[in-house]
């Protein structure tokens, strides 16, 4: 159902409550979604994190690439700031042949999401005609102390996050079940055991709130100079599968600051006696040769690679 | 080609507007693939999503502009994307995200009414059916009422649609007439009249009558070989099958002639003696001519007192009884050039003998500039004009359906060429306002208008002829078929009658003056650049122009009729008459021609020569010499005996 027709659905459901006009999209950039941290990481290529240049020329292997969008919208609020928000997500796999991008496959969902424990019974009967059934950003814990409205939006937000990289690694999962040819997915792959662990697929990071080193490891990794990637380190997290990643500045960053044109690669990570160096070189290599056409006027075209920007620009037209 | 090209059951586009760029009733948008078989004039039709007044609407348009372009903010991001190195751009992964955008002009909707801005839909390409409907050909295409005449054939990636005129609005009389501009020397349009004479004589239905041409060639052998079978190649053949029409040379050709000065060879690049069977002179007297001073003389020339000595010599001397005092009441049947020169020395003669200032309130020197004037002519024409009144003509009154009359007048003074024009298409009006020219429509055709209907020059007969012809000549079954170089440089009253205009490839110059200002920068660039045997055709039924393809005539090019039947050399007296009448007897020799000419003057044999093709007799020999005056057969002459006149004196001390 497109936007404004489920915010006019939304107004016949719950009468009581008040419409809004003109309110910006509560999607905050996620580079700011969570602070700054530095974590050390094991490395597995060699004994200490160094910098490596990438001797041969770039060269293309990626056959697709995978991004995901998410809008989050207060339709309505409710006595007490409650608000209702219409959330949409999509994601994308753009196939590139011959050059040219065409759509491998697509999801769009729209839905709503209310705190259940915030609104009334019938109020929340009402939300649950809907389809698709509307999601409950409180996890239904009933009478709960009304928050504070920010956070109620929040965690609304939070919740149309989850869905988009629900619908990110759906999409990455069936291409790693179907097809053997490289996939660059915009984000970390760890998310997703099967993902992870897929030689197809290769994470493209482009945001550092965390940053995998500390003393001289990491000036090292900021002082990268163009086509160079550091040594690769292993990403280990409780609750994610461990990939094989590194540094890798696509641009020259003379001018600019430390982190400009720097992304960081997850891969799966090698099993046994894989020569684990080869493999981020030339998996280094295909990223460097994504670095044309230029992403701009995206302000990250430093870091996007233009398939992702292909995928985003496809998102929008199509939400 | 792929299937998707050939198969317009699948759209090859989508509808797009956008606040910036709105669609209108009159104008929309739409994106194809980058491969799409879409371009410049192809017809395309849009399916609208949801019914109007419960009908799905269809809409037709053309294609009048293109654009392409990328994602690219600037130029300079991709110079910074490949680090300033051209070669390094061929080598990016991915090619940036690129569009082709196509603004179409809308040739029908249907529903017709309401007139509503074109829907968003899916467009696809035109198939012959599409093409027909958005033509609006479709009314005249129907059996029954059947008036389609094809002018050429349709194609876009795949389609290939015949597209054909209304008779009625080609040859009258809804409107009519028909206009084509393009530059010269690419055979664009005396081959697109001739293509078109073609498809008219094929398809011009029974029930609107015959018709004929009259085909006035101005320079070099361009329409001097339309009965001879020209090269047509496969290309061509698919063309002329798809139009219906027969690659066949014409049927039925007369050509016509003035003599050159010596008054016995013909005037025209078509005097191979292997083509004169059907070329006849064409010569007027006295009596043709001065019907038509008016072209011959400028207004300088001829004021109220020469005009009305002229009317007065036209209405009450020439084919008259002419009997005056002055002139001792002698008897004067003024017929020829001749006839009238001696009238005028008469009269002069006479009035000076008097010491008369005046004769019929004509003042001697008005008579003497009238004679002057009068007798140039048959020096300025000659060849067309006779001293002798002798007058060989156009079958007007038994003109033949499907037939096209040439006058070959490229070899003629300016002045010529204006006498013929103005008596012909003056004649053909005529016979046509009586229903007695035999057939029901002429069309006649005049290339390099803006040379006799120029839009800045000062008014002549020849231009009050041919603006008369395009305003009221389609009442009467008489259409001007024109071509020029310029069209703007035509009389706007001329071009703008014309219902049908045709384009061949257009100077960039002639494209930039105000009267293109209504098509779009890619029409002009495709008309700037349009190849051989293509046109773009304006048509009071199509609501855009269209462009078609036609294909070569069937007819030798002058070029190659002029290699193949090359001229005939000039020749003598003797030569010139056997020549003549060999068209009429073929077993006629050089040694009888001489035996009957004998030692005649040339004027007579001349005018025997004349009146025998004239007449075209069973007996050529037998009528031939009948023309000559017998020859009084030679006697010795006696001598007379010397008779003194007077006798010299007996003492003449001089005399012998």
């Amino acid at each position: 159902m497109a936007a404004p027709a489920l915010s006019r659905l939304l107004a016949d459901l719950l009468p009581e409550s008040r419409g809004t006009e003109g309110e910006a999209p509560l999607d905050l950039p996620r580079d700011t979604a969570q602070p700054p941290r530095l974590i050390s990481a094991a490395i597995i290529e060699g004994h200490e994190l160094r910098a490596r240049r990438i001797v041969d020329p770039p060269v293309v292997g990626f056959a697709a690439f995978l991004d995901g969008t998410q809008e989050t919208q207060v339709s309505r609020y409710l006595a007490g700031g409650i608000p209702i928000v219409v959330g949409t997500v999509g994601a994308v796999i753009r196939d590139r042949r011959n050059q040219r991008m065409f759509t491998w496959r697509h999801l769009v969902e729209r839905r709503v999401y209310a705190p259940r424990a915030h609104l009334s019974a019938d109020a929340w009967r009402r939300l649950a005609a809907l389809t698709p059934p509307p999601v409950d950003t409180t996890d239904g814990e009933a009478d709960e102390p009304l928050a504070h409205p920010l956070a109620l939006r929040e965690a609304a937000v939070h919740r149309v996050q989850e869905d988009r990289q629900r619908a990110e690694q759906a999409l990455a999962e069936e291409w790693c079940r179907r097809e053997t040819r490289a996939l660059l997915i915009d984000g970390g792959i760890s998310g997703t055991d099967a993902v992870a662990r897929a030689v197809c697929a290769v994470g493209v990071v482009k945001s550092h709130r965390t940053l995998y080193a500390q003393g001289e490891a990491l000036t090292t990794i900021l002082s990268l100079a163009r086509a160079h990637r550091s040594s690769v380190f292993r990403v280990t997290s409780p609750k994610r599968t461990n990939v094989a990643s590194w540094y890798l500045r696509l641009r020259d960053p003379r001018g600019h600051e430390p982190m400009w044109g720097l992304v960081r690669v997850e891969i799966a990570e090698p099993e046994g006696d894989a020569d684990v160096a080869a493999r981020a070189d030339l998996v280094s290599r295909w990223i460097l040769a994504e670095a044309a056409p230029l992403s701009l006027p995206d302000a990250r075209w430093d870091k996007m690679v233009y398939g992702v920007r292909d995928c985003e620009v496809f998102l929008r037209a199509t939400r | 080609m792929t299937d998707l090209q050939l198969d317009n059951s699948h759209a090859l586009g989508r509808v797009v507007a956008t606040e910036r760029k709105p669609n209108t009733p009159h104008e929309f948008h739409f994106w194809t693939a980058l491969d799409s078989p879409v371009g410049i004039g192809t017809i395309v039709r849009v399916d609208g999503a949801h019914p109007v007044n419960g009908q799905i609407p269809r809409i037709y348009g053309v294609v009048v502009e293109g654009f392409s372009y990328t994602d690219l903010q600037t130029p300079l991001h991709d110079v910074l994307g490949h680090d300033g190195t051209p070669d390094g751009a061929s080598l990016a992964a991915t090619e940036r995200a690129e569009i082709r955008l196509y603004t179409a002009a809308v040739l029908r909707q249907l529903p017709e009414e309401p007139l509503q801005p074109v829907p968003m839909g899916r467009v696809y390409l035109a198939g012959a059916e599409d093409v027909a409907i958005a033509l609006r050909m479709d009314s005249y295409l129907a059996e029954g009422a059947r008036t389609a005449i094809p002018i050429g054939v349709y194609r876009a990636g795949g389609t290939d649609a015949p597209i054909y005129l209304d008779a009625d609005f080609l040859l009258g009389p809804e409107a009519a007439h028909l206009n084509i501009t393009g530059v010269s020397g690419l055979a664009t349009k005396t081959s697109a009249i001739e293509w078109i004479l073609q498809s008219i004589f094929t398809h011009f239905p029974a029930q609107k009558g015959s018709v004929a041409a009259v085909c006035f060639n101005v320079k070099g052998p361009d329409l001097c070989f339309l009965d001879q079978p020209g090269i047509v190649d496969a290309a061509d053949r698919a063309l002329y099958e798809r139009c219906g029409v027969s690659p066949e040379p014409f049927e039925k050709v007369q050509y016509f002639a003035p003599f050159k000065p010596d008054g016995f060879s013909l005037n025209t690049l078509r005097s191979n003696e292997a083509l004169l069977h059907n070329v006849s002179p064409l010569t007027w007297g006295l009596r043709e001519v001065l019907q038509y001073a008016e072209v011959l003389l400028n207004k300088d020339d001829v004021d109220a007192k020469a005009d009305a000595l002229i009317d007065f010599i036209r209405e009450r001397v020439v084919d008259r009884d002419f009997s005056d005092q002055l002139l001792g009441n002698k008897h004067y049947l003024v017929r020829s050039f001749a006839d009238l020169e001696g009238w005028f020395r008469d009269l002069l003669s006479a009035m000076e003998n008097k010491g008369n200032e005046g004769w019929r309130t004509h003042h001697v020197a008005t008579i003497r500039k009238v004679r002057n004037r009068l007798s140039n002519i048959s020096t300025r024409c000659s060849g067309l004009v006779t001293d002798d009144g002798a007058v060989s003509d156009l079958p007007f009154g038994s003109f033949q359906d499907r037939t096209v009359y040439v006058i070959d007048v490229a070899s003629l003074e300016e002045d010529a060429q204006d006498l013929i024009f103005a008596r012909v298409v003056t004649k053909l009006r005529e016979h046509l306002e009586k229903r007695d020219l035999g057939v029901n429509h002429v069309v006649v055709f005049v290339d390099e208008l803006n040379k006799y209907a120029p839009s800045d020059a000062q008014e002549t007969y020849v231009r009050k002829m041919l603006l008369d012809l395009a305003e009221r000549g389609r009442y009467l079954g008489l259409v001007l078929f024109s071509a020029q170089q310029f069209r703007s440089q035509v009389h706007r009253r001329v071009v703008g009658n014309s219902g049908t205009a045709l384009y061949g490839r257009m100077d960039g110059d002639e494209l930039a003056t105000p009267g293109y200002a209504v098509l779009s920068p890619a029409v002009k660039t495709k008309l700037a650049t349009l190849e051989k045997g293509q046109l773009m055709v304006r048509h009071p039924h199509f609501t855009q122009p269209i462009f078609v393809r036609f294909p070569r005539p069937a007819v030798m090019r002058g070029r190659d009729g002029a290699e193949q039947y090359p001229q005939a050399v000039d020749v003598d007296l003797d030569a010139a008459v056997l020549r003549s009448l060999r068209t009429l007897d073929p077993a006629l020799t050089l040694g009888w021609v001489r035996d009957a000419i004998g030692i005649r003057e040339d004027d007579e044999v001349i005018r025997a020569r004349n009146a025998t093709l004239r007449e075209r007799p069973a007996d050529v020999k037998k009528y031939f010499q009948s023309q000559l005056r017998p020859v009084v057969a030679a006697q010795p002459a006696t001598r007379p005996a010397g008779v003194p006149v007077r006798s010299a004196p007996a003492d003449d001390p001089y005399a012998f």
